[in-house]
């Protein structure tokens, strides 16, 4: 039987996890939460300085000559536009356009990158390097990592890091020294905060836990596990693969296949780059035609959901976390998509949604309806699509 | 770059200039780069010193008929089906057979009686196979869905195909079908007795292909082969470059330029778009369009390059089926070999004939070889099976002596004086097919000719109109469908699937 790996932070985060809500994630134990509620966790990654281990992500290292071609030929971006220090998110597609994973690339070197990715891609990563000079080295046991997110973390990280963090834009990359350890600080996240992520050799981890949590505690740090994080993710408008959207390399289906436009990637899309790129035709063809699928952000209307409550005499009833669950989205009574996570947004106060909607419902300002349900009941509750983010505090870049 | 071209065609085998000469009697300006001094690919006659000229590769062949009617290609007296040359199984006491009803009496009555039947079915089935090498086959995709540009214009070729299969009639029709996957050995029973006449028959399946009379699919590969020669034996012997130098001429008079000593280096991409080539000396070359008629590996993989290609598609072409096993050994002789003039086999048995193949198996050299013997005059020219591209000890820069050594052996138990009356040899080794005339792995047929790498599926799945993933760029050599030995058949297709 496949038995769970824990990650370099297990001795810390095993410590501190008081409900034993451990998720599985990439073959790890990941920290669902570390209290029994969320609140203060997710409060964390808003007001002060979230501390998330998030040492299963899958990470390649692809180092030499070709590094960057490969890279170019696999993923949507430009990456020979990349500078050194420059972090790029992007998605990789099959030659039909669909996307089969997504993650960052970090050009740590002129010819070195790290990628990380939801799953295993080395297999992909390997037959599309023939004739390549460039070497691909999983690295995902080797280098451990932390995202630290909120608005408190530059602080915490000027005290903590040798150099300051100060000039550290949005997406760049510096190198740095934590207890004199040799890291890589990215200001990256999956909350839409002001964030970091710091990426460290896995037998440097638990140094760097301790001393994070020790200077953090003077601004409010937080350990914080991955359920906090998909509620902070999804008003951010970040999705997930396996929970909003399918992988094209094991669909089983060609409808459960998502391009990049259709999840909203466009911006990521570069079809004027130079040469061959995978997908580049399909998506090219796409571009021009248009998607029938767009993913959008869906607020369901909070009267509307008292209305439907009311009739059994209830308040309006919603999970305390995010939801990962499919839920039809209808106009009239015609299912027009469906909304892959939702979730209570405590700093927006709103119900909201990642929705997926055919063509042309997923215009802004659009009226639809989600189904909820009430005391065992089916019900639509009143909804707008949405542009996504929902949530974009003016500190996630400056 | 101050000619732009319509269409560039990469080689100058009988593929390429029949693709050519269409093109150019089309009133395309077009333009033939050959990487060596002469043009003719494999089908090519050369002189190895003075008064020692042979059909380097194949020996003679001929175009399919309606390449030579459309292109006005001169055939006076040649190839006419009833003055074919014989086709001979070597016996030990010296007492020849030629396959035929009345030679094959003396053997066995019953083989003679079965043997119009034999031909009756083997040409039927060789017609079945030219008409489905007629058809361009449609992008039978691998993707559980159709690929999206599967038309109903390439749906057509097939229901004409399908009415002509029906026209060949019912039971003719099952029987070539259950023939394509037999094995060679299986389908000789099937009509004959006597292990000498089916040996016989065998040993064309296996001719050019690395795979043993008891193979499967080799029932395919000797219908194949007996459609490019019109039978079991070869005909045109002795001229092969005539075939090419007709072809080249006619290009020229159709207003086509062909270059020589011309190798192309690598084919220009630009976003998917074939632009243009490379010559190796630096040239560049536009046109509108570019045919290739290397092989496909060589053509996709290094031409084109990896980098521009569909991961799927680069993991199908490095997959193609190369795996030569032919090598040729020419004798300059006194002209006193006695040989008998046409097809010369060394076949004795079906399990003769399967040793031979089981050698290359395990990357050895045949020391009992299945040979194919031509006489052109005093030049004895030898086909010699099995000769492994990848051999698991050797070196082909040293072991083309092996090759010459074991051909001579085999040879002299039926021409005792044969050693002694050569002047000069000339060995032609896997290495040397892939280095000099540009055979990929020495094989032959620019791709094995096997059941999973025919039809539809040649040269890869999903890929078989000659298209690629590269815009502009076609594929119309031997590696294609409709393509392996000399037929022009790929040359003749390609232009069909040209806008």
């Amino acid at each position: 039987m496949e038995k769970l790996r824990t990650t370099p932070f297990h001795e810390r985060t095993s410590a501190l996890c008081q409900p034993q809500n451990w998720r599985k994630w990439a073959g790890y134990f990941a920290a669902g939460s570390y209290e029994h509620t969320l609140d203060r966790e997710y409060w964390a990654i808003r007001n002060s300085a979230a501390l998330i281990d998030v040492s299963p992500l899958i990470k390649y290292v692809i180092k030499g000559k070709d590094a960057a071609a490969l890279l170019h030929r696999v993923t949507t971006r430009d990456i020979h536009k990349m500078k050194v220090g420059q972090v790029a998110y992007t998605g990789w597609c099959d030659e039909e356009g669909k996307l089969i994973d997504d993650g960052t690339v970090t050009r740590l070197e002129e010819s070195t990158f790290r990628l990380t990715a939801a799953e295993p891609n080395l297999r992909w990563l390997t037959m599309n390097a023939v004739g390549m000079d460039v070497k691909i080295t999983e690295v995902t046991d080797d280098v451990a990592a932390l995202s630290f997110q909120g608005p408190n973390t530059r602080k915490v990280l000027n005290i903590v890091a040798e150099k300051p963090v100060d000039e550290l834009k949005y997406f760049r990359m510096m190198k740095n020294k934590i207890n004199g350890v040799e890291v890589t600080i990215s200001r990256t996240g999956y909350t839409g905060d002001l964030g970091y992520e710091i990426w460290m050799d896995a037998k440097d981890a638990l140094p760097i836990w301790d001393k994070l949590m020790e200077v953090g505690s003077d601004y409010g740090i937080a350990p914080v596990g991955i359920l906090a994080m998909d509620m902070a993710r999804v008003e951010a408008g970040l999705f997930m693969l396996d929970v909003d959207y399918t992988s094209a390399s094991h669909a089983w289906i060609e409808p459960q296949k998502s391009s990049p436009f259709e999840l909203g990637l466009d911006w990521t899309v570069a079809l004027d780059k130079p040469g061959y790129f995978v997908g580049r035709r399909a998506l090219e063809r796409e571009k021009r035609e248009g998607s029938t699928w767009k993913m959008m952000g869906l607020e369901v209307d909070w009267v509307g959901m008292e209305n439907i409550f009311k009739q059994v005499g209830l308040p309006p009833q919603i999970p305390g976390m995010a939801v990962r669950g499919s839920l039809p989205i209808f106009v009239g009574n015609v299912q027009v998509g469906y909304a892959s996570t939702s979730t209570w947004s405590p700093v927006l106060k709103k119900y909201i949604a990642l929705a997926h909607l055919q063509k042309p419902y997923f215009e802004i300002g659009m009226d639809v309806r989600m189904e909820i349900t009430v005391e065992h009941h089916r019900q639509h509750a009143p909804a707008k699509v949405v542009k996504l983010p929902f949530y974009e505090p003016e500190w996630k870049k400056k | 770059m101050t000619k732009i071209y319509d269409c560039i065609i990469i080689g100058a085998g009988h593929n390429g200039l029949v693709a050519a000469a269409y093109l150019a009697r089309q009133g395309k300006k077009v333009l033939v780069l050959e990487r060596r001094a002469i043009v003719g690919g494999s089908v090519v006659t050369e002189s190895f010193g003075e008064n020692f000229q042979a059909d380097s590769i194949y020996a003679g062949g001929t175009l399919r008929p309606d390449i030579i009617k459309d292109l006005g290609l001169d055939t006076s007296e040649k190839n006419t089906r009833s003055t074919r040359p014989p086709f001979i199984s070597l016996q030990a006491d010296g007492n020849h057979l030629i396959l035929d009803a009345e030679s094959i009496k003396r053997i066995s009555e019953k083989d003679a009686a079965r043997w119009p039947e034999f031909v009756r079915f083997m040409n039927k089935a060789a017609y079945i196979l030219d008409a489905a090498y007629a058809t361009i086959m449609p992008r039978l995709s691998t993707l559980p869905r159709l690929p999206m540009n599967f038309g109903i214009r390439e749906g057509y070729g097939l229901l004409e195909l399908g009415l002509e299969l029906r026209l060949a009639g019912r039971k003719d029709m099952l029987n070539f079908i259950r023939a394509l996957p037999m094995t060679a050995q299986e389908l000789a029973e099937e009509y004959f007795e006597s292990e000498i006449v089916k040996a016989a028959i065998a040993s064309v399946a296996i001719h050019g292909s690395t795979l043993g009379t008891m193979s499967a699919g080799t029932g395919y590969t000797l219908i194949h082969n007996w459609l490019n020669r019109g039978g079991l034996a070869n005909i045109n012997v002795g001229k092969a470059g005539e075939i090419t130098q007709t072809l080249a001429n006619a290009v020229k008079s159709f207003g086509g330029e062909i270059r020589t000593e011309a190798e192309v280096a690598n084919i220009k991409v630009e976003n998917q778009i074939a632009k243009g080539v490379v010559l190796a000396n630096g040239e560049e070359i536009s046109a509108n369009q570019i045919l290739s008629s290397a092989d496909p590996k060589h053509t996709l993989l290094k031409l084109v390059g990896a980098q521009d290609l569909p991961p799927e598609f680069i993991w199908h072409t490095q997959s193609i089926k190369m795996r030569g096993s032919v090598a040729k050994v020419h004798l300059q002789t006194n002209g006193e070999h006695g040989i008998p003039a046409g097809t010369v086999v060394l076949a004795p048995s079906i399990k003769y004939l399967e040793r031979a193949y089981d050698a290359a198996k395990y990357g050895e050299i045949s020391e009992k070889p299945y040979l194919e013997v031509t006489t052109s005059g005093n030049v004895v020219s030898i086909h010699f099976q099995f000769a492994p591209y990848q051999l698991k000890t050797g070196d082909w820069r040293l072991d083309g002596k092996k090759v010459e050594k074991f051909a001579i052996v085999a040879l002299s138990e039926y021409f005792p004086n044969l050693q002694s009356l050569i002047s000069n040899s000339h060995v032609i080794t896997p290495l040397d097919l892939e280095t000099t005339y540009g055979l990929a792995e020495g094989d032959l047929n620019h791709g094995q000719l096997m059941l999973d790498q025919f039809l539809f599926m040649r040269p890869i799945p999903g890929w078989s109109n000659h298209k690629t993933p590269i815009d502009n760029l076609y594929l119309c050599g031997s590696g294609v469908h409709g393509g392996g030995g000399v037929s022009g058949a790929a040359g003749r297709n390609v232009v069909k699937v040209l806008k």
